[in-house]
């Protein structure tokens, strides 16, 4: 006999609202149906009502995660039909401030993910070295959550004292190399709830068009960085860590190897910082008429813009965001068939979802 | 000859490719959105997104289909007078999503596939043009 289990939209496990109604047998989940929607607030919409610089602070608030990606795609698509290239040194600072954005949503997500494991030490430890992380991004930009360092033409704050910079995030490396990776990777209390939990197959994975930590724990080799790079990331070195298993541990593996890859990069933007102006200087812009798109990597993943202009107006004609969520969460669907229904709070998890991005 | 550059006499198309905006447009012509897709697939694309457009007056709207191939960012506009377009969600699971909430959002008909509310909820009146009852 089956029966349904609702999980949310409100519900311990879940950051934000969304739904799970999971078909049940005995404790084995059969199928589920995803419910999303609960964030909706008309985004792209508004966007049309926002002149050109009022769209940047309204996308920065898609989500409070990944909040300055939001700013980078967008301000690219509009630096094509504006035709402005930003200066070197704001491409690197682009850079330094996206790694680091990173490094704090896998550190949050590390810290739910031990939260949902029960391991309630490790999701103190992760929340205490994501707090150093985000005093990295204050002494940068002044703010914690919405930076508000993107510009068209360029960033709104300079680095000023890099080896500072370079110092606290040596430091955080260090930390993270002494608990979070070796505890991620060796412990058996994350072994035993993650390994052969929620696979992905591969073939799912390409069918559904996932993308970011997601695809690449389930050997889905693509980063954007390395496939399309922007910014300044052509001229960085790292590795794009992938992973074969397509379980929750793979996730997991994939998004511990990532923050010792942006500690990496971190460390290489700082070090080459170019000197020279941090924008173009520009305080008013003359759009052409249009459609310019950009992407970016995110911490979940591909972040795709898309922005139509038209001449001589300040508001664009339609700005639509796809975001790396949006197709990664269909495959919760594919992950949790099978599973104990124990596992599914941590097996949707897994895909790191942010039900803001995704709603608009 | 690169993948990208073979896809055009696949396809059928005499048009070369088009680099703008961070795309490589091709006008599809007279081709239908499945035969397209079921090139992408072949060629092993992986199908990012479709963004709507609604034009002025009763112009209609323009459907941009989006692929990614080994990280180069294609494009396909189709024009729809009529508010219909056929469905590929049978030719790209990929697509599910996106093409209930332009149904939400538009009122477009993609033809050949059912509707579960994505954004709305269940009970919501699916199939009208948001855009327009806000503006009303």
């Amino acid at each position: 006999m089956s029966y349904k289990i609702p999980m949310g939209p409100y519900h311990p496990a879940l950051e934000e609202p969304y739904k799970l109604d999971m078909i049940c047998e005995g404790e084995t989940v059969r199928d589920v149906k995803l419910h999303i929607g609960f964030n909706f607030r008309g985004i792209e919409h508004l966007a049309e009502t926002r002149n050109y610089f009022q769209v940047i602070a309204l996308m920065e608030r898609v989500c409070g995660i990944c909040s300055n990606i939001h700013t980078l795609t967008l301000c690219q698509a509009m630096e094509q039909l504006a035709g402005h290239t930003p200066p070197p040194r704001a491409q690197y600072i682009r850079v330094i401030v996206a790694e680091l954005e990173r490094l704090h949503s896998h550190v949050l997500w590390a810290g739910i993910a031990a939260k949902l494991m029960g391991f309630k030490t490790m999701f103190m430890t992760c929340f205490e070295i994501r707090e150093k992380v985000m005093d990295v991004l204050q002494a940068i930009s002044g703010n914690r959550v919405n930076y508000a360092m993107n510009r068209i033409g360029g960033v709104n704050r300079d680095i000023e004292d890099p080896p500072s910079i370079l110092k606290m995030v040596e430091a955080l490396e260090s930390d993270m190399a002494h608990t979070i990776i070796p505890i991620f990777t060796t412990s058996t209390t994350a072994r035993s709830r993650c390994a052969g939990v929620g696979v992905l197959t591969h073939e799912k994975a390409i069918s559904c068009g996932a993308v970011g930590p997601t695809a690449r724990a389930s050997g889905v080799g693509q980063d954007i960085r390395r496939a399309a790079p922007y910014a300044a990331y052509s001229e960085i070195e790292f590795d794009v860590p992938v992973q074969q298993e397509g379980d929750v541990r793979a996730r997991l593996l994939v998004r511990a190897l990532e923050i010792m890859e942006s500690c990496r990069i971190l460390r290489q933007a700082l070090a080459k910082l170019p000197p020279g102006e941090i924008s173009t200087g520009d305080a008013k812009f003359a759009f052409i008429t249009g459609t310019a798109t950009s992407r970016v990597e995110a911490p979940r993943g591909e972040v795709f813009y898309s922005v139509s202009w038209k001449e001589n107006a300040r508001n664009p004609s339609r700005v639509h965001v796809r975001t790396p969520t949006y197709v990664n969460m269909p495959t919760v669907r594919w992950m949790v068939r099978g599973a104990r229904l124990a596992d599914t709070p941590l097996i949707q998890a897994s895909i790191d979802p942010c039900y803001s991005c995704t709603d608009r | 000859m690169t993948a990208i550059e073979t896809i055009p006499e696949k396809l059928g198309i005499a048009e070369p490719w088009v680099e703008k905006g961070g795309v490589h447009w091709l006008n599809p012509g007279t081709l239908s959105v499945r035969a397209l897709t079921a090139e992408m697939n072949a060629c092993h694309a992986r199908f990012v997104t479709i963004t709507a457009y609604q034009l002025p007056g009763n112009e209609g709207f323009r459907m941009e289909y989006h692929w990614d191939l080994d990280g180069r960012l294609l494009g396909f506009p189709f024009m729809l007078s009529e508010k219909s377009i056929e469905s590929i969600y049978d030719l790209c699971e990929a697509v599910d999503w996106i093409e209930r909430e332009i149904h939400e959002e538009y009122d477009i008909d993609f033809a050949g596939r059912a509707y579960e509310p994505l954004l709305l909820r269940e009970g919501d009146k699916l199939g009208v043009n948001l855009r327009e009852e806000v503006a009303r």
